[in-house]
């Protein structure tokens, strides 16, 4: 597990190094802790995360601005910070969780084994999906996207308008994010439930998900019951 | 509120061209022959007087005749009686109308036995039956004692109550006027006194006060019998009347209009008037007018200038200048003056209506602002950065070591308690300042796990500074720079008193983080600017700037 902790309160940034190496013990590989945005830009470019715990408020810059930035790279955003008010809106942008200050172990642990145990979030009312564009970061709102399929580390999001954008996360981080509209029909495909229009089953058990653009998508054999289930 | 205002003055413009009109002119006047000596056959209609002249050059006090002749072209209706009205006459005089006695002004020819006796402006009723269209004669007999050389004389013939009533009719309506500049004068004047610092005010009061003097002393005439002799006490009164409203009307406008090259323009303006004034002294009519155009040159470009700048009113204001021109050009001189001095106070007494609006929208926002200022403290220890940061350190302070837990809890204790003691004030010593200050790098020292080093120079504690103006400052200086490599950063505030100004220089030493622009300026440094102003108006100055060994703020304060 790679962590990074951006945060510029040295006295917390200690707090949560700590508590963070108390919970993933052996199964930590590296961790960092950086107090500055620009560094923390530097760092996320060179280094492979898992990990980012963030601090909205650094230095009394605008913490949104490096939250699109965090939360189009493929690791999990984790954010902690005081300004609770501020929790829709991280949300919204696909954040795994949100930590108020003051925190302690349990509040902390709480938000990790989301991590480890791939939970989904359950706060969550994710909005928009940060892309990462040429000279940029585009947001995608969510009621645009069809499906997600999965391409080795990355993902591909397929939009309503036809469109195909490249994303960072895997599809089991997606998965973790995306609310439950969307269901996991294949190891490769993760669909939202609404645009599928019909359950087609095939010979030789292979079973197909007809989108109501005319897209068929397959269906894996372990998960067709309760998807059917859910569909009907 | 402009056609407002203009209304008004077309109505005053109104009123004054109803009163001054007349009736439809009943005679002609033939001209008139003079002759000194004392007989009385000269009033007789059918004398010859071929040998007459049209001058005369008197001694002063011998008895004189006139003889007018006058051609009645309409005869008075049934009941109805004309009457010869003498207005602004010299001497005392004794009148016939085709050879009848009709009136008396004084004693002719005795002035100096019996002393002044009579009135400039008389009127005698002419007998019916004397006025049948055709040819009469108006003659005079009559002495100048004291002004030998006012021989000429105007009449007006007219219906005989008409010439009784007009002038009262007028006065009342002019003292109706004058009542209403009275009353404005003693309310601003007691406004002025409510708040000295208004000088426009009081030169508002004032020229009002000089109007109100200027009208009485104008149709005084009226009701109180003014002799010849003594008629020019009343013109020199009017003319320095004149002369000192001509004086105050531009002055409340380049008060108003912040005319900024007043001095040395207004010192020509005045020798040209007093030029005016005395050069002119004698002929009053004459020198009231040049000095009521010279005023109005002059304010018409005081006015032109506030319209440049885009002062609030001056439109209104060069509008009603244009309709005193127009009024000028239109009128007979004494409805001018009236009607224009009138018009422009009116106009002095708008602006003064619009800085009052002014006046009190600045001083409800200044109300809304002291309260948002003092919110902004309250909140500056209560916003979740502050408080959710300091809490989480100090949890974990007292996880650790909870000795150092109390020593940050002390300090948050002492922080808390200066702001409850500052939150309502809008000036406070620098010693208390200062205090706020220490006691906050104590907390950050907790927090950010850095040496911060805490330096004064010059200071004297018991100078007065709005509340946390510094301590911003300081939080603006621990945001936006990192330690230096020996994981310290020394601020250092420095006094100087330097004559005509005082200065508070805050300089932070330190690593200048690499963050936006926007942000290093933004922080805080509004409510310093906001402060400053409450405190201090326009008299301060402030500059924030980065400098090759971390930040550098100065407050200059003026005196």
């Amino acid at each position: 597990m790679h962590i990074l902790i951006i945060e510029d309160e040295t006295r917390i940034a200690k707090r949560i190094e700590r508590m963070t190496r108390d919970f993933f013990s052996e199964n930590l590989t590296s961790l960092h802790r950086v107090d500055e945005l620009s560094e923390a830009l530097e760092f996320i470019k060179k280094q492979p995360l898992d990990v980012v715990l963030l601090d909205l408020n650094l230095n009394g810059e605008n913490g949104f601005d490096i939250l699109s930035k965090a939360v189009s790279e493929s690791f999990h955003t984790v954010i902690i910070s005081a300004h609770k008010d501020r929790a829709i809106s991280a949300f919204e942008y696909g954040v795994l969780d949100f930590v108020p200050k003051p925190f302690n172990q349990a509040r902390l642990d709480q938000a990790f084994n989301k991590v480890l145990l791939n939970e989904k979030t359950t706060e969550g009312n994710i909005q928009l999906l940060a892309v990462k564009k040429k000279g940029g970061i585009q947001l995608i709102s969510i009621d645009e996207l069809q499906y997600v399929k999965g391409a080795g580390v990355y993902t591909e999001l397929y939009l309503r308008n036809g469109k195909k954008e490249l994303h960072d996360k895997s599809l089991e981080k997606l998965e973790q994010l995306l609310p439950h509209t969307f269901e996991r029909i294949h190891k490769s495909y993760l669909v939202k439930m609404s645009e599928v229009e019909n359950i087609i089953v095939r010979s030789g058990s292979k079973y197909i998900a007809s989108l109501k653009n005319g897209e068929m998508l397959p269906i894996g054999r372990t998960k067709y019951k309760s998807i059917k289930e859910k569909w009907l | 509120m402009i056609f407002k205002n203009l209304r008004l003055i077309l109505l005053l413009f109104l009123a004054f061209s109803i009163t001054s009109c007349h009736h439809k002119k009943v005679y002609e006047d033939m001209g008139t022959l003079y002759k000194v000596g004392d007989q009385q056959e000269w009033a007789a209609i059918n004398f010859n007087d071929q040998n007459w002249e049209d001058r005369l050059d008197l001694k002063g006090g011998e008895v004189f005749w006139s003889r007018t002749k006058i051609m009645i072209k309409e005869s008075p209706q049934e009941f109805q009686c004309y009457g010869v009205y003498f207005f602004n006459a010299s001497g005392e005089y004794e009148v016939y109308w085709d050879g009848v006695p009709i009136g008396r002004n004084g004693n002719p020819g005795k002035e100096k036995a019996i002393g002044p006796t009579g009135s400039m402006w008389r009127v005698y009723k002419i007998p019916f039956e004397l006025t049948t269209e055709g040819e009469h004669l108006l003659a005079l007999r009559k002495s100048l004692y004291y002004y030998p050389n006012h021989i000429y004389f105007h009449t007006l013939i007219q219906d005989y109550e008409y010439l009784l009533e007009s002038p009262l009719l007028y006065t009342a309506f002019m003292h109706i006027t004058a009542g209403a500049f009275l009353i404005a004068a003693i309310y601003f004047f007691f406004l002025f006194l409510g708040n000295k610092k208004e000088k426009p005010t009081l030169i508002f009061s004032i020229s009002c006060f000089l109007f109100f003097a200027l009208i009485i002393m104008e149709f005084i005439r009226t009701y109180v019998p003014i002799h010849y002799s003594q008629h020019h006490i009343r013109m020199e009164i009017i003319a320095y009347l004149t002369f000192f409203i001509s004086i105050l009307i531009p002055l409340y406008f380049s008060l108003q209009f912040k005319y900024a090259g007043l001095k040395p323009i207004f010192i020509i303006y005045l020798v040209f008037l007093l030029y005016i004034f005395y050069r002119e002294h004698g002929s009053f009519d004459y020198t009231s007018k040049m000095m009521a155009i010279t005023s109005w040159c002059f304010s018409f470009g005081i006015v032109i200038w506030g319209v440049y700048n885009k002062y609030k009113g001056a439109i209104t204001i060069l509008i009603t200048m244009i309709i005193c021109a127009i009024i000028f050009k239109l009128t007979y001189f004494d409805t001018s003056l009236f009607a224009g001095f009138s018009a422009i106070l009116l106009g002095m007494f708008y602006i003064l209506s619009v800085k009052a609006k002014e006046q009190r929208l600045a001083y409800e926002n200044s109300l809304v602002q002291s309260t948002r200022l003092r919110l902004e403290l309250l909140k500056k220890n209560i916003q979740p950065h502050f408080l959710m940061n300091s809490l989480t350190s100090l949890i974990d302070w007292v996880e650790e070591s909870p000795k150092k837990g109390v020593f940050f809890i002390e300090a948050l204790a002492r922080e808390f308690d200066l702001f409850n003691q500052i939150e309502s004030k809008t000036i406070i010593p620098v010693g208390l300042e200062l205090e706020l200050c220490r006691t906050h790098l104590e907390i950050m020292k907790y927090r950010k796990e850095i040496n911060y080093v805490w330096e004064e120079e010059g200071i004297n504690e018991k100078e007065q500074i709005p509340p946390a103006t510094i301590h911003t400052l300081l939080e603006n200086g621990i945001t936006h720079c990192a330690p230096l490599s020996d994981n310290t950063i020394k601020f250092k505030l420095v006094f100087e008193e330097k004559g005509s100004h005082k200065s508070y220089t805050f300089l932070t030493f330190g690593k200048l983080r690499n963050t936006s622009k926007e942000t290093k300026g933004g922080t805080g440094l509004k409510y310093v600017k906001a402060r400053l102003e409450e405190s201090y108006g326009s008299n301060w100055s402030f500059s924030s700037r980065s400098t090759s060994d971390g930040w550098e703020n100065i407050i200059n304060i003026y005196n």
